[in-house]
């Protein structure tokens, strides 16, 4: 077990370098700088020499590779720089948003599992009968609705109609709700049916068939059996959610003004605020390594026979 | 191997375990402490009412949102009443004494400035000429391009009269300071909290102090009895940060805002509908415009882009495009700036222009299409998303421009002043900026108008206009610089450098329980001492 983490954690830090140089290649190949930015070319007057000359002062007319050395340089002395259109560290910045992301992803987990587990569970114990049915429309539904406007709809609803929360901002609980459920439900959709599909495969294996014959309850053959194996596959897709949730929600942090880091990213994108762009890159890289090493450890508790090097059913 | 499985089924136990315990955590944070202060308060009096327990409190919600409350870095300290400039634009969008209650033009480069009596900093401390010379070194220090418009080189500050020294003549100094960059706020109390926690709750002169800031969420703010101009009639204000334009007009709805700026036009006649509610729309400071590249040759004629400026359906543009909240433009300048055009807004007319084009030298043959040697006059039109009308607009040029023979192929491009100066295959561009942001049509003849300004991304070079904007740049009388402006929008007119189509309004949705208070088409000062709920 320590040798597949430490394996890993030398992976994680040879993914982050080549993830560093090819965002670092991508956002310098990309057209324009910060410079008109940081000018405030669209309120202030400014001359194209002004701009040359921030564009100077900031090395931007150096060699790509010279930035990115240096760059790289300052990261192993783990000083992530400042970035440049807020002036603040940042690492400051990530971590000042990092909270509100961990949050809004616990509260979108939270709803995905108590609406995806259930549906998914009683989809595949009555297969093409009412829970399927519903489980299906739901998940048609959950698939092909984008995530603004279920937001937006529950916002209508619960905001607007019945007041039961506010329609914005992070505090407590209540303001948690609403982004929560309108992440939650798009992605319930997805771990619902292949929860449902994973358990049908399962039950149709010999060894639930042999479990039948030991005279073991239905039920128990169904959650000590059926599911464990089932969750193989559910477990991959949690992962790679939970790594992306990670990474921050754009259209639900924009639509609940949540500071998470989605939004930070693209505001930072669209300025082209290097170091910000960078330190995300790193800082989410390193969650989706994690979480990818947290799963594939997982997957060994699932089932010995892939801890063990003998190979998975799943 | 029964101890394994137990193993694991602790592992899974505790992970379970850890899950929901942070999940809890992450949930019921309303009784602890807040990382960057909580809003938990603020939405749950409000849903008890706005005046609960007495408090007089109104909640705004503005269309952008901001990290930080640094005055030299972000407009928004001024506009939430926080912080204040020297002068400020009035009702009529004319500089006007604030902070400073006259000044004088000594000579080319000295000006003297009188500093407010009475006016205190929300610590208490007196406003003095001394403090405002220390704001405006920190701010020109924070803020490069600020001292580049400024041109300061140097400040005397004695008792209230503050001497300022440029390096060059700069008429346009006592309107810069509109500028909400050059809020005064004080240095000693930034010294005394350092900058971290100074950006988070800067101390101004204006009517309302920062309670609580959480980071792009919302600022709690509280009135400051000693204000100068008498104290507030509200006790607090929560100025809230959402860039989604359906949820900000569905929290007016919900009465859990009292103003929402920019709500989106489509959903101004919901918000009508309801009695509690009302829109105002005002034409705003910003332009939109066509912009040619002159280095393409169909462009190079004047008579074409003249053909355009025939071309263009501005009535349409205001009416259809963006369902009546814009002002059909006549010239740079929103009209009711003292120096904008008088001229009469362009009206559409076809004819009239495939007239000019066939003087151009274009010739229509069977199949209705313009054409000079042989080639079909056919134009490359870029615009861009940032300001979701502009393509409709392209759509609508494209369609009106194919009825005099002209055929446009439409590109969308991300970045449009990047592509603009990056690139020069395109001929046409739809655009955007605030001409006047400050009071003064300088700003804008200057960026956008003059070789190597930072909005010319097209390279424009007119002699003409180079030298009446250089008489411009060399003129302090604010009448003989109106003048001046006037005779630079008409020679723009007739040289066709640029195509106005129209001025955005601002559109704000608010409850018709707050008094005192309208939007200015500055959109500068939505936080005021006046402002309150009835």
């Amino acid at each position: 077990m320590l040798g597949i983490v430490r394996t890993r954690l030398l992976q994680l830090i040879v993914v982050l370098w080549v993830l560093s140089i090819v965002t670092f290649s991508l956002m310098k190949l990309a057209p324009g700088d910060p410079v008109l930015t940081l000018l405030r070319a669209d309120e202030m007057s400014v001359t194209q020499a002004d701009e040359a000359a921030l564009r100077e002062e900031l090395g931007f007319n150096r060699p790509v590779h010279v930035q990115y050395l240096e760059w790289l340089g300052r990261v192993l002395r783990l000083d992530f720089g400042e970035s440049l259109i807020k002036g603040k560290p940042v690492l400051s910045e990530l971590l000042e948003r990092l909270p509100a992301t961990i949050e809004l992803t616990l509260g979108g987990l939270a709803v995905m599992l108590i609406i995806a587990f259930p549906l998914g569970l009683l989809a595949a114990r009555y297969p093409g009968r009412l829970p399927d049915h519903l489980g299906r429309m739901f998940a048609l539904i959950g698939a092909s609705v984008p995530v603004f406007w279920i937001g937006l709809l529950l916002i209508y609803a619960f905001a607007f109609k019945l007041q039961w929360f506010p329609t914005m901002g992070r505090g407590g609980l209540r303001e948690l709700i609403l982004p929560s459920v309108t992440l939650g439900s798009g992605l319930a959709a997805v771990h619902a049916r292949l929860l449902r599909s994973g358990l049908l495969d399962s039950l149709s294996q010999e060894y639930i068939r042999a479990a039948r014959a030991r005279g073991l309850s239905e039920w128990r053959v169904f959650f000590r059996h059926a599911l464990r194996a089932a969750l193989i596959p559910a477990l991959t897709m949690f992962g790679m959610t939970l790594g992306s949730l990670l990474a921050g929600s754009v259209v639900v942090e924009t639509l609940f003004s949540w500071p998470g880091l989605g939004s930070m990213a693209v505001d930072a994108i669209f300025q082209r605020d290097y170091p910000l762009i960078q330190g995300y890159l790193l800082m989410t890289g390193a969650f989706v390594t994690a979480v990818n090493l947290a799963v594939d450890l997982a997957y060994g508790m699932l089932d010995p026979r892939i801890r063990l090097g003998k190979g998975g059913s799943g | 191997m029964r101890t394994l499985t137990l193993i694991r089924k602790r592992t899974l136990a505790i992970f379970i375990v850890f899950f929901m315990l942070a999940l809890a955590l992450a949930g019921c944070r309303q009784g602890g402490p807040h990382a960057e202060g909580s809003s938990a308060t603020a939405s749950e009096e409000e849903q008890g009412g706005n005046n609960a327990g007495g408090t007089r409190k109104l909640t705004l919600i503005y269309h952008f949102k901001s990290g930080s409350l640094d005055p030299a870095n972000d407009f928004v300290a001024l506009k939430a009443g926080i912080t204040e400039t020297l002068v400020r634009l009035d009702e009529n969008l004319e500089v006007h004494p604030w902070l400073a209650t006259q000044w004088e033009h000594r000579n080319p480069l000295t000006w003297v400035f009188t500093i407010r009596d009475g006016v205190t900093f929300q610590d208490g401390t007196k406003l003095d000429a001394a403090a405002v010379k220390a704001s405006l070194e920190r701010a020109i220090a924070v803020n490069k391009s600020l001292g580049n418009s400024l041109k300061i080189v140097s400040m005397e500050a004695n008792g209230q009269q503050l001497t300022v020294i440029t390096k060059e003549p700069n008429p346009t100094l006592v309107s810069e300071f509109v500028n909400p960059y050059t809020s005064v706020v004080s240095v000693a109390a930034e010294k005394k909290m350092g900058s971290q926690a100074f950006n988070r709750a800067p101390v101004g002169t204006g009517p309302f102090q920062v309670k609580k800031f959480t980071p792009n969420v919302e600022i709690l703010l509280e009135r400051y009895d000693g204000y100068w101009d008498g104290a507030a009639q509200l006790d607090e204000v929560v100025f809230r940060f959402n860039e989604d334009g359906n949820v900000r007009a569905l929290a007016l709805q919900a009465k859990e805002a009292d103003i929402a700026t920019q709500i989106p036009a489509e959903t101004v006649a919901t918000v009508q509908k309801d009695d509690r509610l009302r829109v105002e729309s005002v034409a705003g400071l910003r332009v939109h415009f066509l912009l040619f590249n002159p280095n393409r040759e169909a462009m190079k004629d004047v008579k074409v882009r003249q053909a355009f400026d025939l071309l263009m359906d501005r009535e349409s543009i205001a009416d259809d495009v963006m369902l009546g909240h814009a002002t059909p433009a006549n010239g740079p300048f929103n009209t009711r700036l003292p120096f904008a055009s008088r001229e009469p807004v362009q009206m559409q007319n076809v004819e009239e222009a495939k007239k000019l084009l066939e003087e151009a030298g274009y010739t229509y043959g069977p199949d209705g299409r313009a054409t000079k040697d042989g080639q079909p006059l056919t134009l490359e039109l870029v615009t861009y998303k940032a300001r979701p009308e502009l393509p409709l607009i392209a759509q609508l040029l494209q369609s009106d421009a194919a009825k005099a023979g002209i055929g446009i192929r439409i590109q969308m491009v991300e970045n449009i002043d990047t592509f603009l100066r990056e690139n020069d295959n395109w001929d046409i561009a739809t655009y955007s900026n605030l001409s006047a942001p400050r009071g003064d049509g300088g700003y804008f003849l200057n960026s956008a108008l003059m070789p190597g300004g930072s909005l010319n991304a097209a390279n424009i070079r007119s002699e003409r206009l180079s030298e009446i904007i250089s008489r411009l740049n060399a003129t302090s009388d604010m009448n003989k610089r109106n003048e001046i402006t006037q005779e630079a929008v008409a020679a723009i007119r007739e040289e066709v450098s640029h195509v106005y189509l129209v001025y955005p309004n601002v559109i704000v949705g608010m409850n018709k329980r707050v008094t005192g208070w309208k939007p200015g088409a500055e959109e500068y000062y939505l936080v005021n001492n006046r402002m309150d709920v009835k």
